[in-house]
């Protein structure tokens, strides 16, 4: 049967890539289908119960600013945050939450049931619709084949899943869901660059089991951190902490005795494991000399007793696991409630995508989350948003939307992606960053919320706080550069204790404030400073702003620089086996990635500054003379 | 690796005019064609073989010896074919016509070398010191350009940034992982490191300056009235060692220059055309055009009548050099003093253009006012380009010393710290960064 209506944009998954994407292209307007195996499991965290943390706390900030739901969802169900780095500066710190999954998921099926524009419809989809290369639909399970001008693919790790545990192993999209088979066989057909991945998951505890009597316990911070923008921390539920305990001597021997039975071992699994987030059995071959491994037991929510213990992720036989459990401190008399297992899936070579995330083979497809190799609820939103939007924008016949790499972490990942291509899931660090001092968590909304609006995608509401919060900042930093204090009718005291010395000439409060041991709150008690603003985040601002100002104003000048290459486009019908001089081996790299930009194909692993030169040569020739020659 | 469907070059490497053995290098993918038409076979790879080279007809043009390197094991990364034969200008000339007859054209200037390049054979650095080495004006500067075309200065650069990679993983592995239970970034190895890596930076710095002034030499303003000895003393100076080098194009037209060398070290010698013309030349320094000489200059020489000492207009003239850059005062006609000593400033030196008394002292300090500090066998060729890059990644490692208790503006500084040694070898991407750390610490919360 063929379903009447045609949407725009068609959202594949309903994980954390597919909401966010649905939501996206349906605040932009645009008529919005979503099609998901299972209409209970929207917005399900499948892994572990948190949000956020370094580099990823960075990306669902991005997501929050361009009107995306993560960090509303988490300050909802958040029972834990935390302020990591919060001793270090403020572009390494980052916001991680503890979230309680019934709540979380709950949060989100309520933004997704509310959105106007979206449609919601429980089915799998079986086949994609492609006419003359470009995508104009997808079928279903039941055969329902519906019509749209734009479809985003975010099936997460349930193309051709394969959950491992021990030597058993069964197809599966996660531990009770069905994989997407038909899919993946059909995308396998169109030729599309696919790869094999592996993660894992640990076992999971009945907490009634655990002694915390013996464990440390590791409290949220106080006062309490609120994720989004536009949150408060009354929207916060009961909160609750974590508890850490670690591995012995005698887990690392239980271990040790089975790997004769695990898959990972025996060669069984061929999908490439993160190195960053790496088995237990992994772990404790790797780091042989290493006595014992930390691991944090995290609740999985206020109305359950699970836990998820994290660091122990695992694919050994479950006999093994339940007497590697045990063996922890705290755990000797744990009940597993869930088997830990490793799960092989499908995904796409990213390099086969533009900047916009769409398929440079299918016109119209776009690819966002796990299917891209990475991993990382935050990684998916951030892709879904992007593609969710992107999607929308080719509906609306306007230009994509690419964040460069000194705009946003989401520029960074998404250039990472496919200008490197993937090899091991792929997660966020702030070090994968060039521009990690304007890349902040505390900014944004400054970064993005203006484009985000328009692009037609920030609500009037969000909107209006954004622009007031700019001005209050603008006309601080206005008052602070305008207020004056002479070394005459500053006090020795207030000079002493704010400034640690005497001033010799008149200053600007703006330029005391740039002072590194001079802070907004101890400035504004110099006297005839005035009056502080009340809004912390004002403040904030204002302080975060001055203090980073000149490595930023460096910063500038270095992408300034980068960005005559960096816009330079690269037509995508050049074959580069024409390029004189070039390799062979750096013509098939260029072919196959084919680089919208030079400053994408110098990023191209085994792209030398050679290579970039001839190429620039070679644009600067023109084609004739390069045909003619070679 | 190597460019598959190049075009066949060929070019006489040896230099012109009459000489014991002449070399045609000939590289691309036409080898063995050119081969079989002038040797009748493709010699065996990397072997000696003895032979007529011949014409079209077949006739004999020379005899001698025929090495070929199959790409990518060769200079070029192509295929590359050498004739020796003797070294007269007319025999190569028949070789090299012969070889361009077999689809094969005359090689551009530096080409082999653009080709090893594109071909990766040689970095950047690497090729660049092939070209100084080929211009090198001096037998030191051209042992110097030999060390950094064996790689002598990428090694160096190398190495430096593996320290600085080192220390940057930790800085970073803190800043990323703060969860993880790695072993907390010790303060003293940080410390340690920090050190380690700034004291080899300083001794490269040093080593390219050295470079740097064995290639691009040294320009020196001599100041002083007539009669008192210019001419003599830059005789006297430039002593026995005949100046190879030949006259820089003059970037004025205001100054003559000479060039002399001392110790290899090449001095263009500037004489401002002011001071020459006039008589009361010294009434003249005050003109902007003889300031901007004085600008120009590593080290301004005063050069003074000896048995005259110092004027009050010698005083203005001295208070009217540009502060920062470095000045000798030099009294000549020491010979006419007899025993009577001048007492010195610490700034002024002794001599005698005529016998030579006080030249070798004179020689010391001009050498040690430019920065030259006599460790030849350590010195790089470096380019103006390398400088800058070496300097600028000093200062940056001077700041990052500044904010050590702020790790994102120290990893900060760091980063621009190897982004400019980035510039002189290569890149080094932040998923090697993080690869370091994968392999060092057990991550995995």
């Amino acid at each position: 049967m063929k379903f009447s209506e045609v949407f725009d944009v068609i959202v594949v998954g309903g994980g954390h890539a597919g909401t966010e994407a649905a939501l996206a292209s349906a605040r932009s307007g645009c008529k919005t289908l979503l099609l998901s195996h299972n209409i209970e499991t929207l917005g399900q965290m499948s892994c572990n119960p948190s949000i956020g943390g370094i580099g990823k706390g960075h990306l669902v900030k991005e997501v929050d600013a361009l009107g995306g739901a993560m960090a509303h969802a988490t300050d909802i169900g958040g029972i834990q945050f935390r302020i990591l780095n919060s001793s270090k500066g403020y572009a390494v710190r980052a916001t991680r939450a503890q979230a309680d999954r019934m709540l979380y998921k709950q949060a989100i099926r309520t933004m997704l049931e509310n959105q106007p524009n979206l449609w919601l419809f429980q089915q799998a989809v079986d086949d994609l619709l492609v006419e003359q290369d470009k995508v104009v639909g997808v079928v279903t399970q039941l055969g329902l084949r519906f019509s749209a001008k734009t479809v985003v693919l975010t099936a997460g790790t349930f193309l051709a899943g394969l959950i491992h545990v021990g030597q058993a192993n069964y197809q599966a999209g996660r531990a009770g869901d069905p994989p997407s088979l038909s899919l993946a066989h059909r995308l396998r057909e169109l030729q599309l660059p696919v790869g094999r991945l592996k993660t894992g998951t640990p076992p999971r505890i009945d907490g009634r089991t655990i002694d915390y009597s013996v464990l440390q316990e590791q409290p949220g911070d106080d006062p309490v951190p609120v994720f989004s923008f536009m949150g408060n921390a009354a929207q916060h539920p009961k909160q609750m902490p974590c508890w850490i305990t670690e591995t012995s001597e005698r887990t690392h021997e239980i271990i040790r005795g089975g790997l004769d039975r695990s898959p990972l071992f025996t060669g069984v699994i061929e999908g490439v494991g993160p190195r960053y987030c790496p088995s237990i059995e992994d772990k404790i071959t790797r780091f042989a000399g290493k006595t014992s491994h930390q691991i944090f037991l995290e609740p999985e929510g206020l109305t359950t007793h699970e836990i998820y213990p994290n660091g122990i992720s695992t694919s050994l036989p479950f006999d093994v696991q339940v007497e590697l459990v045990r063996s922890i401190k705290g755990l000797e008399n744990a009940h597993i409630l869930r088997p830990g297992y490793a799960i092989e899936y499908d995904y796409f070579n990213p390099c086969g995508l533009k900047s916009s995330l769409e398929s440079k083979a299918i016109k119209g497809l776009f690819f966002a989350g796990q299917i891209n190799g990475t991993t990382g609820y935050e990684e998916a939103a951030a892709q879904g948003l992007l593609a969710g939007l992107n999607a929308s924008l080719q509906v609306r016949e306007m230009d994509a939307w690419c964040p460069r790499r000194d705009e946003a972490y989401m520029g960074v990942m998404v250039d990472d992606l496919i200008t490197q291509g993937v090899i091991e899931p792929y997660r966020m660090f702030t070090s994968r960053a060039e521009y990690r001092l304007q890349l902040r968590e505390d900014n944004a909304d400054i970064r993005l919320t203006e484009i985000g609006r328009q692009l037609g995608i920030v609500d009037d509401v969000r909107w209006q706080a954004f622009e007031k919060k700019r001005e209050s900042i603008a006309l601080e930093q206005q008052r602070l550069r305008s207020t004056w204090v002479n070394p005459r009718s500053l006090p020795a005291e207030d000079a002493q204790r704010v400034l640690g010395k005497n001033i010799e000439r008149e200053y600007s409060l703006h330029e005391l404030l740039l002072r590194p041991d001079v802070n907004y709150a101890s400035l504004m008690t110099l006297t005839g400073a005035g009056v502080a603003v009340e809004d912390e985040k004002v403040s904030e601002q204002v302080e975060i702003q001055a203090k980073y100002q000149g490595y930023i104003d460096r910063q500038h000048e270095e992408i300034k620089g980068s960005l005559k290459n960096e816009a330079l486009q690269l037509p995508d019908n050049l074959d580069y086996r024409e390029v004189r001089g070039l390799s062979t081996e750096a013509g098939q790299k260029l072919n196959l990635h084919k680089p919208e930009t030079i400053g994408q194909a110098a990023r191209i692993s085994g792209i030398t500054p050679a290579s970039i030169s001839l190429l620039l040569v070679h644009l600067k020739r023109g084609f004739k003379d390069s045909k003619a020659t070679t | 690796m190597f460019q598959q469907k190049s075009d066949t070059i060929a070019a006489v490497a040896t230099a012109q005019g009459r000489g014991g053995v002449g070399v045609v290098r000939i590289s691309g993918s036409g080898i063995a064609a050119v081969a079989n038409a002038v040797l009748g076979k493709l010699p065996v790879p990397r072997h000696a073989t003895f032979g007529d080279f011949l014409d079209e007809n077949g006739e004999a043009i020379d005899q001698g010896i025929a090495l070929y390197f199959p790409g990518p094991h060769s200079y070029t990364g192509e295929d590359v074919l050498e004739l020796q034969g003797h070294g007269g200008t007319a025999i190569l000339h028949l070789l090299l016509q012969r070889c361009l007859s077999l689809n094969v054209r005359l090689a551009e200037p530096g080409e082999f070398t653009r080709r090893a390049f594109l071909n990766d054979k040689i970095d950047l650095a690497q090729a660049e010191s092939v070209a100084d080495l080929i211009e090198a004006t001096t037998t030191e500067a051209a042992r110097s350009a030999m060390r950094s075309l064996h790689g002598e200065f990428s090694a160096i650069i190398h190495t430096l940034v593996d320290e600085l990679i080192t220390l940057r993983m930790l800085v970073e592995a803190m800043l990323d992982f703060p969860e993880e239970d790695i072993e907390v970034v010790d303060t003293t190895l940080r410390d340690q490191l920090l050190h380690n890596i700034q004291i080899k930076l300083q001794q490269t710095l040093l080593s390219a300056k050295q470079g740097s002034l064995l290639r691009e030499g040294a320009h020196i303003a001599l100041v002083g009235r007539p009669n008192v000895g210019k001419s003599s003393l830059l005789n006297r100076l430039s002593g026995e060692e005949v100046a190879l080098v030949s006259d820089v194009p003059g970037t004025t037209r205001d100054v003559i220059r000479q060039a002399i060398q001392i110790r290899g070290v090449p001095l263009h010698i500037m004489d401002t055309a002011g001071l020459r013309s006039s008589e009361d030349e010294v009434e003249n320094m005050g003109m902007a055009r003889t300031h901007q000489t004085l600008q120009r200059a590593d080290l301004i020489l005063l050069l003074l009548d000896g048995s005259a000492g110092l004027s009050v207009k010698d005083e203005e003239i001295l208070a009217s050099f540009p502060a920062d850059i470095p000045h000798l005062l030099v009294y000549n006609k020491a010979d006419l003093l007899g025993e009577k000593n001048l007492a010195l400033r610490s700034d002024a030196i002794s001599i005698s253009a005529k016998t030579g008394t006080g030249i070798e002292e004179l020689r010391e300090r001009m050498l040690k006012l430019i920065g030259w500090q006599n460790q030849e066998s350590g010195a790089f060729i470096a380019r103006e380009r390398h400088l800058k890059a070496l300097n600028l990644a000093q200062s940056h490692l001077i700041n990052a010393t500044e904010v050590l208790n702020h790790p994102e503006l120290f990893a900060e500084e760091l980063r621009l710290t190897q982004h400019e040694l980035n510039c002189i070898t290569g890149k080094f991407t932040a998923d090697n960064l993080l690869g370091e750390i994968f392999s060092r610490f057990c991550i995995g919360k």
